[in-house]
Order: structure tokens, then C-alpha cells, then sequence
């Protein structure tokens, strides 16, 4: 198959089915975690939701000036900066409103092609701080798992490959290898989305709610834990 | 405290946790077959059998009766493992440790659960036998889980609100089911359920009120002809009162204080012979323990008529209350949990407690107890009395709900074999803080800090006086008819 019919193929059947995977993958998350929060609420005496506190502490992260350790202060910013354009470009660029108009008749206004090129070139730099960090030190690399280095690479390779695209006077090889690259990877990410830590784009919040629901401890949960362990009514 | 036990009555083949060497973390000789591991705290004999299955008995049985599943469930997938909660551990930022690290101590769980629990881990434990959980994991949990203080500093540092805190607790619940608790703590919980004293110092209601007799002796010299007084068993009373137990031991000032500014503002307390104890270290290491504690403090409160807990200076104990109150006991008998520094301070702001201006002289600082600051519940109520009473008040950096945990947090102060871990790691950076205001006194109206930070100023050769919050105000208290309190030699 040639190259162009390959593109077609990412572009139109692979991208749907991609799509689908992070819509249907989303929408699991989301009953699976509804479900999570409703038990959450229902064994407790106290069902109140804190609504409030965790909004506090999720937004919290979008200005990163408190409650950060001096030293990730940097970092946290390079992340910030990260997540907002990696979020913002690819729901935003003309070009893909374009897909979605000629698609699903979808359409919403786009940003300045300018701005996309500046925030692209922002994403793959930050992108690349982020990876860096994560190798450069002991720390780091006791912690990471094989998606934490793969997602990043991911991200900046769909990125660069995009921006390739456009911008064909830096790009040493052809548009549509380059798009078939883009396009690919996207696709990869979009599915990737539900089963790996991206899903963060929606637990975020959840997340911050089930730690503090968390501790809604369960009354006589001591009591039926020592009945089904056999050890009722033994000493201390 | 409460739990310091004498030499003598330590077993004797139980042998000092070995040397402590900071970098790296402890590395401990494995145990011959059938032999007790040598953890760096005294557990008793515990069965050493077919560990692993009993464990995920006691892991599956605490999931299925209780709130955790869902928790952990989340915390699987969105770990982030973004490090920025490095910078905010006190036990890491000394050990520099990798196990230190609060992401890597929770996965240690997190990993059995999801191996044992989810389907993912079954189907691929199934195709690669990635993991399985053996002796050696469950020591390198037991260890881990508690040298952490279950401070929550990480909490607010982790983008994504992972509460390591609430993963360490579950993780010394089941580990306690399967018997591994510092022996300290079950010591201490056994004597407050299931000895003659109910409380974990094991004092006897006689010399309860022998020392308190004492104490209104002492008072009479600081206001003469006052009578204050430490009332028992006075029935609908507005407080009755629950401090840590071993401020009857060794906090005589804080107790005076206590005494001398409910007297001097007429709240109507009493101190139930039933239960006196507001220690409550379930908490540490089980919620069945922590309900069995607060139903008994509970119930005292009931029979005695009184309308709300009093819990004295302690963070744990106030914490312990007021949680446990809102999860263990049903609406209909909950009663409202105060604790002594926002009842002092809500009557000096409404002007019924007068306190002389700038009756302290000394440059003094003041340590937040995590388990009442952390989360914002007590922060500015002791600082705007200390404030008003103190020439020259200093804080620490950070301070609040940022705070640095003193060192002892979690149960860990009780522990005392493990002292050097506690003063020279947990409390290094601690140290380090109180040194850097130059006060003269430390404030801490807790009694697991007072006891931390007395050793972490021991051990780190500091100038510093650690005192708590009604120690200092006892040099302050005007009662109603004008008089003030004539001040006592300073001993030390
Ligand atoms: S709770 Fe405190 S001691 Fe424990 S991991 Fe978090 S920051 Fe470290
Ligand atoms: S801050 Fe949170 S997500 Fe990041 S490494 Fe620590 S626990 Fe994991």
C-alpha cells in the first residue's frame, strides 16, 4: 500500500477506532470510579462530600506557587507548561478542526497557527526537560516504570512529527511520512489515554476526592474483619 | 511517655535494634527459617507460619469490610511518579534513600494489591508470574511503613493528592492483624482496653487524684487562696476532660495551665475516674483498636452526662477523637470534640480570659503538631495567644499546615528503640528549624512532640526549652477578681 492510502487509514479508520477506545475507556473510568465513590460515601456515617477542598487542592496544581517544595519549583512549572499546551494545541489547531468539520460537521473556533507553532515548539522542549529529569538522576529512575519513559517520547515524537509536517522548510523528510508518523502516534496516544497513567486527565480529581473520602473510615469494620479472620473477642 | 517501658521489663532475648546507619537505609541480617525477623522495633513473638497467605487473608478481609479497596484502586492508576513529593518528606530529605521515598514505601502495598486483587494482576501474574508475596516482602513493608510518620506532608506536595499517609495506616492495619505491631504501641492499647486502669500508663484512680491533689497544692502557691481545682466525676459538666495520659506523669505545668484557665474562665469540666485517657493509639496501627478506644472515651463522657470531649495539648489525641468520633460513633451519640487550645482561645477573644501582655520575655517559637495542623484545623489559635503573651514570638520556616513533622509522628515516638532513627532522621530536619529561630522556648501543646522534641534537643545538643501552649500561659492568667499568678522558680 502506498504511503498516502497508509495516511487515509490512520487519518479515517484507525483514528475512529482510537477515539472510540479513549471515549469508551473514559467513560469505563469514570462508572468504575462512580461506583468507587458511591461505596466510598455509603459505609460512612459521614456523607458529606467535600467538594470544595478538592477543588482547592486540584486547581492548586495549575498555579504551582504554594505548597511546592522550593526545589520542584522549577519542574513543576516545565510541567504545567507542559500539560496546558500538550492539551491545548491539539484541540485547538485549525487544522484539526479542519478534520472534525469534513468528519462530523463538528466545528469550534481555532487558534492563532503562530501561537500553535510557539506552544508546539514549547511542548516538545518541555517534553524533552521532563524526560531529561526523569533519566538524569538516581531518584528519578527508582521510581520510573517503562510507561514513564515511553509517554513522554510518545507525546514529543507525535509533536515533533506534527510540527515536521507543517513546516515543510525544516522538515528533511517528506510530508506524508512525516504526517503517517504524526498521525500514528496520535492515534497511539489517544488510545493509550485510558489503560496507562494518562488517565490522570480525568482521575485528577478524583483522585484528590478518594483521599479525602478515603478516610471515612467504616464503623465495626474492626469488629466483622476480626469475625472473618476467626479472632472475635480475643485479647489485645 | 506514655509507653516508655523500664529496661527491666524488656524481654530479655529481644536484642537492641542494631546500629543505625543513615546512609544507607537499615540493612538487616535475614532471619534463619522459623526464627522472628529482627525488625528495628520489639514485636512479640508473633506466628511466623504461612505469613503471606494470612496476610492476604487479612488484606482481602480489611478490603472487604471496610472503605480501602476503592483507594487503592485509584491510587494504582494514577500514580505519577513525578518525584516532587521527594522534596517534601522529612525522612527521605535525610536518608536520601530510594525505599524512602513516599511513592516507593506506598507501592510496596499498592503492588500486592494489585497482584492479589485486581484483574489485571491475576491475568498477569498468570502469563509472566511477575510477583509473589513472600516473608521477605512483608519485612521490607513492616519496616518501611514504619519509618514513616504518617505526617502527610507528601499529600500536599503529590499533584495528584496520593495520601501515602492513609496507605501507610492501612498498611500497619494488616500488618497488625497478622501480629507485627511495635510492641510499645500493643502494650500501651492492651493496658487502656483490657487492664484495671483503663488508660495506658496504667495509673490507678488513687494516685490520679493524689496527683492532682498535688497539682492544686502547686496551683495554691502560684494563686493563693484561688482553690482551683481539678474536679472528678462532677456530673453535666459542659467538658469532660481527656489529656494524654502521661501529661499526669510528666507535663505537671501543662496540667496546671489547663486547671488554671478553666478555672479562671468558668467553664464547668470535669475529669471522669471511668476513662481519663484522651490516648488513642489505634490510631497507628488498627481501626478496630482506634473504635474500641473512642467508644470507651465515649461512652464515659455519656455516663458522666457531659455535653463535649475536652481533649488536652495533643495533636494525635485530638485528631483521634475527632475523626474517630465522626466515623465510629453513631449521629445520635456523637458529641461535639475541643480541643483545650481552641476553647482557651475562643475565650480569650471574647474577652473572658484575660492574659498579661508580654509576659513572656524569652524569644519563643512554636512546632505544629501535624495531626492538628496539617489539614488547617489549629494553627492561628495558639499563635494569637502566644503573640498577645510573648515579647519576642518567632516562627519556623516552613510552619502551619506546611510544617515539618517533629520526628515522632505516627506512633513512632513511643517506640523507644528506635531513638536514634526518630532524632537523628525523622527530627534532623526539625532540628535544624528550631535551631535557625535562636528561641529560648520551643511551644508544642502535644504530648508525643513534647516528648520527641525533648530528645531531638537532647540529642542534637541544642540550647532550646521546650515547653507547651498552658505551661507558658500559667505565667499569664489573671483570674476574674484581678489577681495574677506569682511566678515559680524555673527548674530545669
Ligand atoms: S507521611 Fe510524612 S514521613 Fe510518611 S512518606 Fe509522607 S512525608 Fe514522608
Ligand atoms: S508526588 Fe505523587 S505522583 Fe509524584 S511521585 Fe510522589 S506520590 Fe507519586
Amino acid at each position: 500500500m502506498p504511503v498516502e492510502q497508509w495516511l487515509e487509514w490512520t487519518r479515517g479508520p484507525l483514528f475512529r477506532f482510537a477515539l472510540a477506545v479513549m471515549v469508551l475507556g473514559l467513560i469505563r473510568l469514570v462508572v468504575l470510579n462512580g461506583i468507587n465513590l458511591i461505596s466510598l460515601v455509603r459505609h460512612s456515617y459521614d456523607k458529606k462530600m467535600p467538594v470544595g477542598v478538592v477543588a482547592r487542592d486540584t486547581l492548586r496544581w495549575l498555579f504551582p506557587f504554594t505548597r511546592v517544595p522550593a526545589s520542584q519549583r522549577f519542574f513543576t512549572l516545565v510541567s504545567v507548561a507542559f500539560h496546558l499546551c500538550i492539551i491545548i494545541v491539539p484541540i485547538f489547531l485549525a487544522g484539526h478542526i479542519l478534520l472534525w468539520q469534513r468528519g462530523l460537521g463538528l466545528s469550534w473556533p481555532a487558534m492563532h497557527q503562530t501561537l500553535a507553532d510557539y506552544m508546539t515548539l514549547f511542548a516538545i522542549a518541555t517534553g524533552l526537560l521532563l524526560f531529561g529529569k526523569r533519566v538524569s538522576t538516581h531518584l528519578t529512575r527508582s521510581l520510573s516504570r517503562v510507561q514513564d519513559y515511553l509517554l513522554p517520547l510518545i507525546i514529543v515524537t507525535t509533536f515533533a512529527s506534527g510540527y515536521l509536517a507543517v513546516h515543510p522548510a525544516v522538515n528533511p523528510a517528506g510530508y506524508d511520512a512525516t504526517m503517517l508518523v504524526h498521525a500514528l502516534s496520535g492515534d497511539l496516544v489517544l488510545i493509550l489515554i485510558p489503560f496507562s497513567k494518562l488517565s490522570h486527565m480525568l482521575l485528577l480529581p478524583i483522585s484528590h476526592l478518594v483521599s479525602e473520602l478515603g478516610w471515612h473510615l467504616v464503623p465495626e469494620a474492626g469488629t466483622r474483619v476480626a469475625r472473618a479472620l476467626g479472632k472475635e473477642g480475643e485479647p489485645v | 511517655m506514655a509507653t516508655a517501658m523500664p529496661a527491666d521489663v524488656r524481654p530479655a532475648e529481644q536484642e537492641q535494634g542494631e546500629e543505625q546507619d543513615i546512609e544507607p537505609a537499615v540493612k538487616r541480617v535475614p532471619p534463619q527459617a522459623g526464627q522472628q525477623p529482627n525488625y528495628s522495633f520489639y514485636v512479640e513473638p508473633f506466628k511466623l507460619e504461612e505469613r503471606p497467605r494470612r496476610f492476604l487473608e487479612a488484606f482481602a478481609a480489611i478490603l472487604r469490610q471496610s472503605n480501602y479497596g476503592p483507594v487503592l484502586d485509584t491510587y494504582c492508576r494514577v500514580g505519577a511518579k513525578c518525584s516532587v513529593c521527594t522534596a517534601s518528606c522529612p525522612v527521605y530529605q535525610v536518608t536520601h534513600d530510594p525505599s524512602d521515598i513516599p511513592c516507593n514505601r506506598s507501592e510496596l502495598l499498592l503492588k500486592v494489591y494489585r497482584r492479589y486483587f485486581t484483574l489485571a494482576g491475576n491475568l498477569k501474574s498468570r502469563l509472566f508470574d511477575y510477583f509473589r508475596l513472600t516473608n521477605e516482602h512483608i519485612n521490607t513493608l513492616t519496616e518501611s511503613v514504619w519509618r514513616c510518620t504518617a505526617c502527610k506532608r507528601c499529600k500536599y506536595s503529590c499533584p495528584m493528592g496520593i495520601d501515602h499517609a492513609l496507605v501507610t495506616h492501612l498498611a500497619r492495619w494488616i500488618l497488625a492483624e497478622i501480629g507485627i505491631v511495635p510492641k510499645a504501641l500493643v502494650v500501651s492499647v492492651r493496658q487502656q482496653l483490657e487492664g484495671q486502669t483503663h488508660n495506658t500508663s496504667g495509673i490507678p484512680v488513687p494516685a490520679l487524684k493524689d496527683t492532682c491533689e498535688f497539682l492544686e497544692e502547686e496551683l495554691e502557691e502560684v494563686y493563693p487562696g484561688a482553690g482551683i481545682s481539678f474536679p472528678f466525676d462532677v456530673e453535666g459538666c459542659e467538658y469532660v476532660f481527656f489529656p494524654a495520659v502521661s501529661d499526669y506523669l510528666m507535663e505537671a505545668d501543662t496540667l496546671m495551665g489547663n486547671a488554671a484557665m478553666l478555672h479562671a474562665t468558668g467553664t464547668s469540666w470535669t475529669i471522669g475516674t471511668g476513662n481519663f485517657d484522651g490516648i488513642d493509639y489505634g490510631l497507628f496501627y488498627s481501626d478496630a483498636m482506634w473504635e474500641r478506644i473512642i467508644k470507651a472515651q465515649v461512652a464515659e463522657v455519656h455516663r458522666l452526662g457531659g455535653k463535649s470531649m475536652l481533649i488536652g495539648e495533643c495533636g494525635h489525641a485530638s485528631r483521634s477523637a475527632k475523626e474517630g468520633m465522626a466515623y465510629f460513633i453513631p449521629p445520635e451519640d456523637q458529641v461535639p470534640v475541643v480541643n483545650i487550645m481552641e476553647l482557651a482561645y475562643e475565650k480569650f477573644r471574647a474577652g473572658q480570659l484575660i492574659l498579661i501582655p508580654d509576659a513572656i520575655e524569652e524569644r519563643t517559637t512554636y512546632h505544629d503538631p501535624c495531626n492538628i495542623a496539617r489539614k488547617g484545623w489549629i494553627i492561628e489559635q495558639p499563635r494569637a495567644i502566644l503573640r498577645h503573651i510573648c515579647q519576642d514570638f518567632v516562627e519556623m520556616e516552613p510552619h502551619g499546615c506546611d510544617n515539618y513533622c517533629c520526628g515522632g509522628g505516627g506512633g513512632m515516638v513511643s517506640i523507644d528503640e528506635i531513638r536514634e532513627f526518630r532524632t537523628l532522621v525523622g527530627g534532623k530536619t526539625k532540628a535544624e528549624q528550631i535551631k535557625a529561630t535562636g528561641a529560648h522556648y520551643v511551644v508544642t501543646p502535644c504530648a508525643n512532640c513534647k516528648k520527641q522534641i525533648d530528645e531531638v534537643i537532647k540529642d542534637h545538643g541544642l540550647p532550646q526549652v521546650r515547653t507547651g501552649l498552658h505551661d507558658l500561659m500559667l505565667k499569664a492568667i489573671v483570674l476574674p477578681n484581678g489577681q495574677e499568678p506569682i511566678l515559680q522558680e524555673e527548674e530545669d
